[in-house]
């Protein structure tokens, strides 16, 4: 668009100089022959240039856009870096756009990502439901996106959608859940955002093991939004009314956290096992000193490298991915804790 | 006015409202019929009978698998040896990561009863078979036969796990567990999973597919 209009400018001063060679008068035609011969060669030249300038953009690196609902957490900066960092690797240049869980600001950040040429999207959207509209719009647009982490309520808008086998990850807890509190007793879940696919999927990965067990009896599940200190405060008000409680599940490790800081704070923390779900730096820690009973490491750096793996592959001809496809999320446990680190495990 | 011609005017509103009757109780018979919910919800939401399809699974596909399977004695015999020969010949799984499923058979004594599994001694190692704890996704992947590529619906993967462990808890385990007793010999088949950055062959777990 920018070199047509510099090109029609041209093309409207060439004419307007072109006007006066029409007199009559030799030596002025002469004169005018010799600046129109240099106006036209001028002309060339910038068409040239113009020439050189599109063949050097066709050459340069292609771009992967990089949608992150928040770089608030540092669970979704990591996820950023990661799949910027492989991206490169890969020969695109990347640029990522923060959300701040915000469907609008996660709407012009596609249509930015739309008009400002990038091949391909790797996406970690902010609502399941809300983000649908822009990834229909960037497949609209022949862009194939890729969802890493979190998924979207549809499944022929995304060419693939990279996520954390929570569900079975959760089935894993609960099996040490029902064995460590000998399959009796009282216990509390606390969920995330009620609007989020991973809420219910861990919820529900945990329920279809525990449920099995009548006397494991479930006296309170409350929302904490994932969040430690919402968990702190829903925490201590479920400990007034049921005090004598044996384990807490919980949707996160933020509200594991939170949930131990509540019991703790009550001076229950020792009777109490409290069980997580993420594998954040505070949790692993926890779980060495005995205070967090378990989580379920999730790998990050595993779902962002896939996602710009297969951008990559899907630019390069592929087709054919897995709408959905797992990545497998780890039990830890103070036996096995030596051989994690924070979102996965320890360089080796 | 002929008596018979106004026995049939009389007659005539008789026979139209009972006409129109019939006719509105006609289309109110077939405008209105009775069907479960469940059935009406599952139809319009396209629904997966995940328990169909893991009972198909487990005869057509999982079944046959377990005749082909490595001795865990073998198999464990190789991971030592060569680790990632034994992952790459013979562990599947349908979630990217380290968490890998095999599929295994053997025979060993039952040399103790545990609450929630038997402790199993096979020619070259002691194991142990799952009795209580049938669940995760090692008998749905371990045959490497599932394929996700199939499934769009993050719960219908989950639920076919379910339904299969479901039904080797119903048709396998139930039934054999009251009538294990230490001593005796044991034919087995099943799954295995296992970490392949961190292998742990010391504590092996059979999650059983068939027990003879």
């Amino acid at each position: 668009m920018f070199h047509q209009k510099k090109i029609t400018s041209v093309i409207q001063q060439i004419s307007l100089r072109v006007t006066p060679c029409q007199t009559p008068r030799n030596s002025v035609s002469e004169k005018n022959t010799a600046w129109l011969m240099l106006r036209l060669g001028g002309f060339f030249l910038f068409l040239l240039l113009v020439g050189c300038a599109e063949k050097k953009d066709s050459n340069a690196p292609k771009k992967m856009a990089i949608i992150i609902s928040t770089l608030n957490n540092p669970w979704f900066v990591f996820l950023a870096d990661n799949a910027a960092a492989k991206a490169k690797e890969l020969g695109y240049e990347t640029k990522i756009f923060d959300s701040q869980n915000n469907t609008a600001l996660e709407s012009d950040h596609f249509e930015n990502a739309l008009v400002s040429g990038y091949s391909a999207i790797l996406f970690n959207p902010t609502d399941a439901e809300g983000s649908v509209v822009n990834v229909r719009k960037a497949k609209a647009a022949g862009v194939p996106v890729f969802c890493m982490d979190r998924e979207i309520n549809a499944t022929d808008a995304a060419t693939s959608q990279i996520l954390s086998d929570s569900y079975s990850g959760c089935v894993e807890l609960a099996k040490l859940f029902v064995q460590q509190t000998n399959k009796k007793g009282t216990y509390v879940e606390l969920l995330g955002l009620v609007g989020d696919n991973n809420t219910w999927a861990r919820s529900q990965g945990f329920h279809s093991v525990v449920d099995n067990y009548p006397s494991l009896k479930m006296v309170a599940q409350q929302s904490a939004d994932f969040d430690r200190n919402k968990a702190m405060d829903v925490m201590e008000s479920i400990l007034q009314a049921n005090p004598n409680i044996d384990a807490v599940f919980c949707g996160n490790d933020a509200m594991a956290m939170g949930a131990y800081q509540a019991l703790a704070a009550a001076g229950k923390a020792s009777k109490v096992k409290v069980f997580g779900f993420d594998g954040a730096d505070d949790v692993v820690s926890a779980i060495k000193d005995g205070k967090i009973a378990a989580t379920g490491m999730q790998f990050p750096k595993v779902m962002a490298q896939t996602a710009a793996i297969y951008a990559d592959e899907y630019l390069k001809g592929k087709r054919e991915f897995a709408q959905k496809l797992p990545v497998a999320v780890e039990l830890v446990t103070k036996k096995n804790i030596e051989d994690y680190a924070a979102f996965g495990k320890k360089e080796q | 006015m002929p008596p018979l011609e106004k026995k049939n005017n009389k007659m005539l509103p008789w026979l139209k409202y009972g006409i129109g009757g019939a006719v509105v109780l006609l289309l109110a018979y077939n405008s209105v019929y009775f069907r479960k919910l469940d059935e009406v919800k599952a139809e319009a939401s396209g629904k997966f009978d995940a328990a169909s399809f893991a009972k198909n699974f487990l005869e057509k596909q999982l079944s046959p698998k377990l005749e082909t399977a490595p001795d865990i004695d073998e198999l464990t015999t190789m991971l030592s040896t060569d680790k990632n020969k034994a992952f790459d010949t013979y562990s599947h799984a349908t979630a990217i990561g380290n968490i890998r499923y095999f599929l295994v058979k053997g025979q060993g004594k039952i040399v103790k009863i545990n609450e929630n599994d038997l402790t199993i001694q096979t020619p070259k190692q002691q194991l142990t078979l799952a009795m209580e704890f049938i669940y995760g996704n090692a008998l749905r992947d371990a045959s490497g036969e599932f394929d996700i590529t199939k499934f769009t619906k993050t719960a219908d993967i989950n639920n076919v796990s379910s339904e299969l462990n479901k039904l080797i808890r119903a048709s396998v385990v139930f039934p054999f567990r009251p009538k294990a007793k230490e001593g005796d010999m044991v034919q087995f088949a099943g799954a295995v999973a296992l970490n392949k950055e961190h292998l742990n062959l010391a504590e092996i777990e059979v999650i059983p597919a068939s027990l003879k």
